[in-house]
Formats: C-alpha cells, structure tokens, sequence
C-alpha cells in the first residue's frame, strides 16, 4: 500500500507538520463540502482514471485538507493533475465529494498563487466577486460615454451592402483611428491581464518547483520539457483520460472557439473588425461562427448540467462557476446580436450592443482570467510542465546516484 | 460380552467413500466375531439411515453398534440416541471415526486408507464387545444459586433467576451496589444514564422476594459440589442499622449530610478516581444503592461525631459469617479500568493527561452549559489515544479491551454535544466500533472529530514542549508523516483488566486464563461454563466487553443455572473414575492428580480408601496411571477395553 510507507511517496518532503483543524472550515467557502466524514479507505485514488506513480489523488489531498498542511497542498500539483470526472465521488463510501474537495483546492491554490489577494476576496466574497465586475463594466461605460460617444447623424453609417459600418460611430473620428482606440485598449488589458496572470505563474512555480521541493531541475530540461505547455494546451490530453471522453470534446470545442475568438480579437483587429461586411466564406466569418458555435454549445451543455445537477461533476456550483457560465454566455450572446444588427443595418442598436458586449467581456477577462476560473487556461498546462520537468529531474538524479 | 454386533460403513457422500474402499472394509469385518450385521450407507446421520439402524437393533437383537464415520465431536451423540430410541443402552454405541483421521488425512494413499480404516473398525468392534450398559447417575440439587457482584451483570441475572423460580443470594462486596456502570453518566442508549440504568435494576431486585441480597460480603470458603455447595460468607458491617429509622425523608438525608460534614477524616473518592475527596462516614453516591450510609472503617478514627447527629449509626457492629447452601454460582465480579503506569503517554507526568475513566467520570460529574475546565484551564481540544493497556506489544495485557474505542467515540460525540467547539483528535490503532456502534463513529467523523493511525510498534507520543501538551504520531493515513497536535487535554483510552479476584479463585477453583480473567470451557458451546460443574461466569470478568453485552451473558448464565438446579435433580456422566475398594490402600497419589477436587478419603471396613466425587469427576483419566495397585478404572474405558482395542489392532497381521 503506498500510503503505508513511511518515507517520501510522489515528491513528498518528510517533516514534521503541525496540523491545523481550522484550515477544514476555510476550505468549506471555496466550495469544500461535507469532506470530513472521509475514513481515508483510499476508493477514491483506487477508482481514479488519472493517477500515477508520482501523482496518487485526491485521498492524500483530502487528508491534507482535514489536518489543514497548507504548506504540502500549496506545494502540490496534484489538485492541476485532476480534472474531475467525478468518479471518486461517485464511488466514496463515506460521501465525502472528494472531486469536489479537489476542485475547492483548485479554486484555493488559485487564490494562493495570486500574490495581490484580490483572488482570496473573490472566491470568499460575493461583495468583491459581483462589485469587482461591475467595477470594471461601469469603467468601460464610462470610457464609451466620455471619449466614444455615439454620433448624432446615423446617416452615412450604412454599407454598401446593406450593414453597420461599426467603426464609425463616433463623431469625428476615421474608422481607422477607432480601430486603432479599441486595439490599443486591447493592449492594454491584455497587459494588464498578462502582468497578473504570469507573475502568478510565477508565484506557483516558486512554490511547487523552487521551494519544498529536493529536486533542481537543470536549464536544458526547462526547455526539453517546454513543449508540455503547447501540447497540453492544444490537445487537453489528460481531460481525455477521464471516464466521461464527450466531456473532453466538448471541452476543446469551447476551448479552440475561445481561442480563435480571443486571437483574432487581440492580434488582428484591424482584420476581424472591419467596416465591410465579408461574403460568409471568407475566413473572417467563417472562424467567427465556429468559435460561436463552440462557445454556445458547451455553455448551453454545461449550464443545463448544472441546473438539474447531473453527475458529480456539476452536482455543487460555486457562484465563481455560474458567473463565469454567464460572463461568457452574455459576451457571446451580445456578439451574436452586434452581429445580426450590423447585417440587418441597425444603427444604435449596433452601437449600444457593442457597448454593452465590451462592458460584460473586459471584466470577463481582467477579472476571471488572472484571479478567478479562467486561470485554469494557464495554470493546468503549466501543471503538467512542473509535473514532467520534476519527474524528469528526479529520474536525472537517480540516474547519476547509480 | 456382547455378540451381537451391527456395524455400518459410512460413505459421507464422497469424503470417506473416494479414498476408502468401505465395501473392502465392510467385508472384512462381516466375519468379525460378534458382528451379526456389516452395511455400508451414504449419509449414516441422514434420517433414513438413522431409522434404518433403529430398525436392525431392533430385528436383530443388536446388542452392540458401531458406526464408522467422522469425528465422534460431531455424531457420537447422534447416534447414541439411535440406539436409545431402538432401545439399546447408548453406552453400547462406539464410533469409530474414518473420515477425520483417515480419508481425510491419507487422500494419497488409498490403499493404506482402507487398511488403516478397517483397523479403526475392528477396534471400536473390540470396544463394543466389552461395552457395559451404563446409567447415568443423578444427585440431589438445591434450587438456590449465589450471584457474586451486584453489578448490573450480576442484578439482571438475579431477576431473571427470580422470575424463573430459583431463590438466590445476590451478594456485593461493597457496601453499594451497581458496580461500575453508575459511574459513567450518559451511555451510548440515548437518555439512559448508568446512574438511571442501576437504579431501575435495583429497584427490580428490592421488589423480588426471591432475591437476598448481601452487601458488604464475600465469599471466605466453599464446599460441596454441583447441586450442593455450601459457601461461607463473610459480612463486614455497614456501622449502621436503619431498623427503626424512617430513611426515606428529606430530614433523614438532612442529617445524613450533617454527618458526613462532621466527619473530620477526609480521602481520595475512588468511586470519582480521586477527583473528589470523600469522609469515612459517607453516604451512597447517585448509582449506588441502599441510599444508606456506612462508614469505611479502614480511614475511620472512632470518633463518634456522625453517632452524635444520626441515629442508627453502630461503630460497635461486628462482622458475621454466614453458611449459604447452592445449587450453582455465578461469579460477576466485574473489572477495574487499567491503570496507566507513571509515565505512560505522559500519565502522572503530564498534568493534562488522565484515563478515559477519569474523564468520563469528570464529564459526569460537571454541569452542562459553559465551557470545559480542566484544572481551571479552558480546553478546546482533546487527543485520544487508543489501545493503553491493550494489545500490548510487551506487556501481558494481549487482548482487545473491546469497548473502548466505541466507548471513547461516543465520549467525543459527548463532548461536542456539552461542548460545542471543543475539537476530538483520536489516536489510534485501527478503529474497532463494531456492529450497531459503527453509527457513534460514523457521527464523530462527519461532526469533524480527526482520526490518526499508528502502527502497533510505532505508537504516538505525548511530549511537553514550552508548556503545551502536543501529542506526536507517525501518521499512516498520511504516508507515515509525523504529525503534530497541540492538545488542552490527553485522554488515555484506558481498557478492562479483572478485578482483583484471588480469593475468589481461590475458594472455588474457577480457572483463570493468561489474560487473568475468568475462562469459559468453549467460546461458543459452553460460553457461560467454567470447568468447575455449576459454577458459571458472566460480565466482565469473563473478557472485556460493554454493558449490553454483560446483559446477554448474565440471562445466558442465569438461563444455564436455572435449567441445571430447577429440577432438583442433576444427571452426571457415567464415564468418571471407579475405585476398586478392596485393592485401594490410601496412598493419596489419585487425589493429588486430580485437577477438579473429586477424589476424597473415606473409610471402608476399617482401612482408608479412595472414593470418588460423582459431582465433580469429569472422567478425564488423570488418577488412573498415577496408582501404583491399579485400583481405579475409568468407566466407559477400563482396562479391558483398551487393550482388547490394542490386542485388535496387533492382531490384524
């Protein structure tokens, strides 16, 4: 039996550690629930599709749970290596959720890497969860009211073809210069997004590899082990391992649709927001309705799930996890709108929709992506990256003892 | 001589039959001298085998019958009631047992098997030609029966044995009774407090005119056997007489109380382990009945002051001795909690470390609401450590203690319950809450209480670091991590061990196994038995267990009592030792042999003689090869038939 062993198994350090009974009762405000009646038999790592040898999950996370060892589960990859099909729920005897207990720890250890404490507050708190969004939507408002404020002749702003010109709304200035306005605030949040989202990166590689950790990897197998991060991403490999594989599918669908919709919004702007409307062949709007397709699938799926609470996976639902099904369900419901008034040539409805589309989707993104669930865009390839660079240090080592 | 033998071959299906060749077997013993009747059978216990046999005896004028099947522990007694429904006497029924010591054990070598059967056959054959038809005698029985230890164990058997009709001497050797279970407030029944549960047990036996109850008293000697013991007791006096005096009345226990203020002789309570001071003149507490006052003459000085204020108080009481005749006795003498040695997880060291005994108690005896002290400090969080005094690695204490880890869980649950905050931190070596109990655990777990896992060799320690108490654990249920908790309390989960019982072990020769508790003759057929005949045991003194349990084995054991002395009359074995009267010349070696005290000196036409205890022979054979004349056979196995066994098995070449 592995947890028989008395010394290291995965990448553990032995020390001694002082529990602390209290850190089960935070845990319960990131979404942990009823997880104490757990008698540690172990089903759940037995039932678990997804462990290995150097990651045995979620009954040794559980049990660092209960006892409260912050400093083993912040150092640990194990709640990243999980992707919650929910089988260890299903078969636990004592009904103690642990998928779900892993998925708090997820939401915990997002909270733990972002160093400005915002996150802690956005997870614990429905005040700072709702106001921080509407904070943010209210700034976006008030830039359009200030600095883009709609023409008051709509004359002149219909196509050749019959739709919205939609870069020319505001008095006085060329089509060119808004693109250029709305692409540089593009920029800016993508910084903005970026500076949080990578120091936080960081932040969890001090803590899982840096520290608490008797390995060091070499430069050279940094960037051996760097393709884990692209192919991770792109392929979500290890979701497919899961019992239930349509998830995964449905999962990349969403993903890829994100992914398109997001480079070609942030990279190629003066591309994708053009005055013209192109034929529906062109590429432009041929990648724009398959990542709306993607989009709307998965969120219609997954928010019906969640609603009549089908399987494990989508039994309990943090608020964090609604709000980010409405975020993107509004960002992508508005876009199809700005889209249908634009081809039907409606002047400010076009407008105010646009408006309103940036309103829900800047704070989608500056919010969510750093702090909040959509950190797991990052944080679960770079998972897998620490994972393969530790293992592959460990066995370096081992390699050279002999 | 018996010359009409039937005998039958069993085939047990296919166990004997596939590696015995039983019809080689029957043929050879059809010629036997004095077998009249050879047959082979598929299942001889199966009913139309048995009524078959019942037919043979009785066409055939058998007078002897063997059966040559398995083990005579599972059917000797099957088919000696053939032989009794087909009118044979069953001690003319041997079994020779071919399944067990042959077929079973030479499946490889059937050749020899069918070999070695038929010798087995043609000595049970040798047997029963020289089998006497044998009466089983009977002795006299009084329907009395002595309970020792009015603990609730020993108060439920007394009911019982009342209701049933048997007068019994109900005697404690305190002045209190109720034993233990009072002292442990609210049990793991919901509502039932140990206090409530000795109470109503009392007051049922109070109201049976069928029970005598004796406090203060023990047993000193015994005589006599099954069906008459004649037991001494010894009463010590109580210091005070209530005859006359109307104790039911608040003046009464008024004064009760001025009396035990006025005691100037002040000790340890051990009824609260020491966590309250008590006088020499004290009063009962609640759970311990006669709601009468005594006095412990051990610390007392004679003073006289309780005298002064309550009448009826006696300091020139004596002690008595009493003669009791029983049928049977049943010995419920209860257990003492293990007591920790100095140093033992930090106990008598460590302030904050006490037994679950002491802290059951202290919960039991404090208020609920507020919060809980110990010693004047706020405790939040308390550490269990299971297992003290048990399942010891070194140290004799082997056993499981049984009731602890239940009993330990339901104190978290009590806790919890009383002290919402207080966080539980159990300690122990694999959780043993069996059965219906499973549920107090299953409780602790999901209010939160954290469980800890040691190995047997590598147990938890209890260390004092910078004032506080932290209790240290390699922790297998997390990969054998040591572990750290800082604990307000430590409660060491203390076991049973037996009360002091030499005396008692003594004066009636009840067998005491290596874990100096009392021993049954077998776990599950004579589980309320001891060796001695009429002596039964139940509770606690018989292995550790809780109170339901002591319930079920005091009705089995009243149950067992009851059904042996009810009739007035007893019937013995027929199998015991004989003394041959004229050969016996008295040298003593018989009965110093004998393990159960049957043997007695007696005087026959002028010379001293050995005679034996019908009551007490067991028929075990021990005083047989010590005689230096052969004056003893054993019936049912005398000399005769032993070597005609021998000379059957030699002869067979």
């Amino acid at each position: 039996m592995i947890w028989m062993s008395t010394i290291t198994t995965g990448w553990g350090v032995i020390s001694m550690a002082r529990i602390d009974h209290t850190f089960a009762s935070r845990i319960e405000m990131f979404g942990g629930i009823d997880f104490t009646a757990c008698y540690n038999c172990g089903h759940c790592t037995a039932v678990c599709p997804l462990v290995e040898e150097n990651a045995s999950f979620p009954r040794r996370m559980l049990r660092y749970t209960i006892l409260g060892m912050e400093e083993d589960i912040q150092s640990s990859l194990d709640p990243w290596l999980c992707y919650y099909c929910g089988d260890c729920s299903e078969t636990c005897p004592r009904q103690s959720n642990p998928g779900e207990i892993m998925m708090s720890l997820r939401r915990y250890l997002t909270s733990v890497y972002d160093w400005t404490g915002f996150s802690r507050r956005f997870y614990t708190s429905r005040k700072w969860e709702f106001g921080s969004i509407a904070a943010v939507a209210a700034v976006v408002v008030l830039l359009f009211a200030l600095f883009l404020r709609p023409t008051a002749d709509p004359s002149g702003l219909i196509n050749a073809d019959g739709g919205v010109k939609i870069n020319s709304f505001v008095e006085g200035m060329s089509s060119e210069t808004f693109v250029s306005v709305i692409e540089i605030g593009d920029w800016v949040m993508a910084a903005i997004v970026s500076f949080f989202l990578l120091s936080n990166i960081f932040n969890m590689y001090l803590k899982v590899v840096v520290r608490n950790r008797k390995v060091s990897p070499p430069l050279s197998l940094y960037v051996k082990e760097a393709w884990n991060l692209v192919y991770h991403f792109a392929t979500q490999i290890k979701l497919s391992k899961c019992s239930d594989r349509t998830y995964w599918g449905l999962h990349w669908l969403l993903m890829s649709g994100y992914t398109i919709m997001f480079t070609m919004i942030v990279l190629f702007l003066p591309w994708f927001q053009v005055e013209k409307i192109h034929p529906i062949y062109h590429p432009q709007r041929f990648l724009g309705y398959y990542a709306t397709f993607g989009l709307l699938l998965g969120l219609i799926v997954w928010s019906v799930q969640r609603i009549r609470k089908s399987g494990e996976k989508h039994r309990y639902s943090h608020s964090t996890d609604w709000l980010f099904l409405v975020m993107l369900f509004l960002t992508t419901l508005t876009g199809i709108l700005v889209h249908i008034f634009r081809i039907s040539g409606m002047v400010p409805q076009t407008y105010y929709t646009f408006v309103i589309h940036l309103a829900i989707l800047v704070p989608m993104l500056v919010v969510e992506v750093p702090f909040s669930k959509w950190s797991h865009l990052a944080y679960r390839p770079f998972a897998t990256y620490f994972y393969n660079l530790i293992n592959s240090a460990r066995m370096l080592e081992e390699k050279k003892k002999k | 001589m018996r010359n009409r033998i039937a005998v039958y071959i069993c085939h047990c299906g296919s166990n004997i039959a596939d590696h015995v060749d039983v019809e080689a077997v029957r043929d050879a013993i059809a010629g036997e001298e004095g077998v009249v009747l050879a047959k082979t059978t598929m299942f001889a216990c199966s009913d139309s085998a048995q009524s078959e046999m019942i037919e043979d005896i009785r066409e055939n004028d058998i007078d002897g019958m063997v059966v040559a099947s398995c083990s005579p522990k599972l059917h000797l007694f099957t088919f000696r009631s053939v032989a009794e429904r087909a009118g044979l006497n069953p001690y003319n029924y041997v079994q020779a047992n071919i399944r067990e010591q042959v077929s079973w054990a030479h499946s490889d070598k059937p050749e020899q098997a069918t070999e070695k059967a038929l010798q087995i056959v043609r000595m049970a054959v040798a047997k029963a030609r020289l089998s006497a038809p044998l009466t089983p005698p009977s002795i006299t029985s009084e329907n009395v029966i002595l309970v020792v230890g009015a603990g609730v164990a020993g108060m439920r058997a007394a009911i019982e044995l009342a209701d049933m009709g048997s007068k019994v001497y109900l005697i404690e050797k305190d002045h209190y009774v109720g034993g233990r279970a009072g002292q442990w407030g609210n049990l793991h029944v919901p509502g039932v407090k140990g206090e409530g549960l000795v109470k109503d047990l009392y007051e049922e036996v109070a109201g049976r005119e069928g029970i005598t109850l004796f406090t203060g008293t023990e047993v000193i000697s015994s005589s006599g056997s099954v069906g008459s013991f004649e037991l001494t007791l010894r009463r010590s006096p109580r210091y005070f007489n209530p005859k006359g005096i109307d104790t039911s009345g608040s003046e009464f226990t008024g004064k009760v109380r001025k009396a035990v203020e006025a005691c100037p002789e002040e000790l340890d309570d051990d009824y609260d382990f020491g966590l309250t001071a008590r006088k020499a003149f004290r009063h009962s507490h609640p759970g311990q009945f006669p709601d009468l006052p005594s006095v412990d003459m051990q610390a007392c000085t004679r003073c006289g002051k309780c005298a002064e204020i309550l009448e009826g108080v006696d300091l020139e009481q004596e002690e008595q001795r009493v003669t009791v005749k029983a049928g049977a006795v049943i010995l419920c003498t209860g257990f003492s909690p293990y007591q920790p040695q100095e140093g033992e997880f930090g106990y008598g060291e460590i302030e904050n470390v006490i037994s679950l005994q002491e802290f059951r108690r202290m919960m039991a005896l404090s208020g609920s609401g507020g919060r809980l002290l110990f010693r004047g400090r706020p405790v939040n969080t308390i550490s269990y450590i299971y297992c003290v005094g048990s399942r010891q690695l070194e140290g004799d204490n082997k056993y499981c203690s049984r009731y602890c880890c239940s009993a330990a869980i339901h104190t978290a649950n009590l806790v919890r319950e009383k002290f919402p905050g207080v966080r539980n931190f159990h300690f122990h070596r694999g959780i043993r809450s069996y059965g219906k109990l499973e549920e107090l655990y299953e409780i602790s777990c999901s209010e939160g209480d954290i469980y800890f896992q040691s190995r047997d060799d590598e147990l938890p320690e209890v260390i004092k670091e910078d004032g506080e108490t932290i209790v240290k654990i390699a922790d297998i249920l997390t990969s054998g991590r040591d572990i750290e908790v800082g604990a307000d309390l430590v409660v060491l989960v203390t076991g049973m061990v037996p009360r002091d019982n030499s005396r008692l072990v003594d004066v009636l020769k009840v067998p005491v196994g290596r874990d100096r508790f009392f021993n049954e003759v077998h776990p599950k057929l004579k589980p309320v038995e001891v060796v001695i005949d009429g002596i039964y045991i139940a509770g606690a003194c018989q292995s550790p267990r809780n109170i339901n349990e002591s319930m079920n084995s005091a009705l089995s054991a009243a149950v067992k009592s009851n059904s042996l002395v009810s009739s007035g009359e007893i019937e013995l074995e027929p199998t015991m030792a004989a003394v041959d009267r004229s050969l016996c010349g008295w040298c003593g070696e018989c009965a110093r042999a004998c393990p159960f005290d049957a043997i007695v000196r007696e005087q026959y036409e002028g010379k001293e003689v050995a005679a034996v205890n019908e009551a007490n022979c067991k028929g075990c054979g021990m005083c047989l090869p010590v005689c230096p004349v052969n004056a003893i056979q054993l019936t049912g196995s005398s000399d005769a038939e032993i070597e005609s066994m021998i000379e059957a098995l030699i002869d067979l070449k």
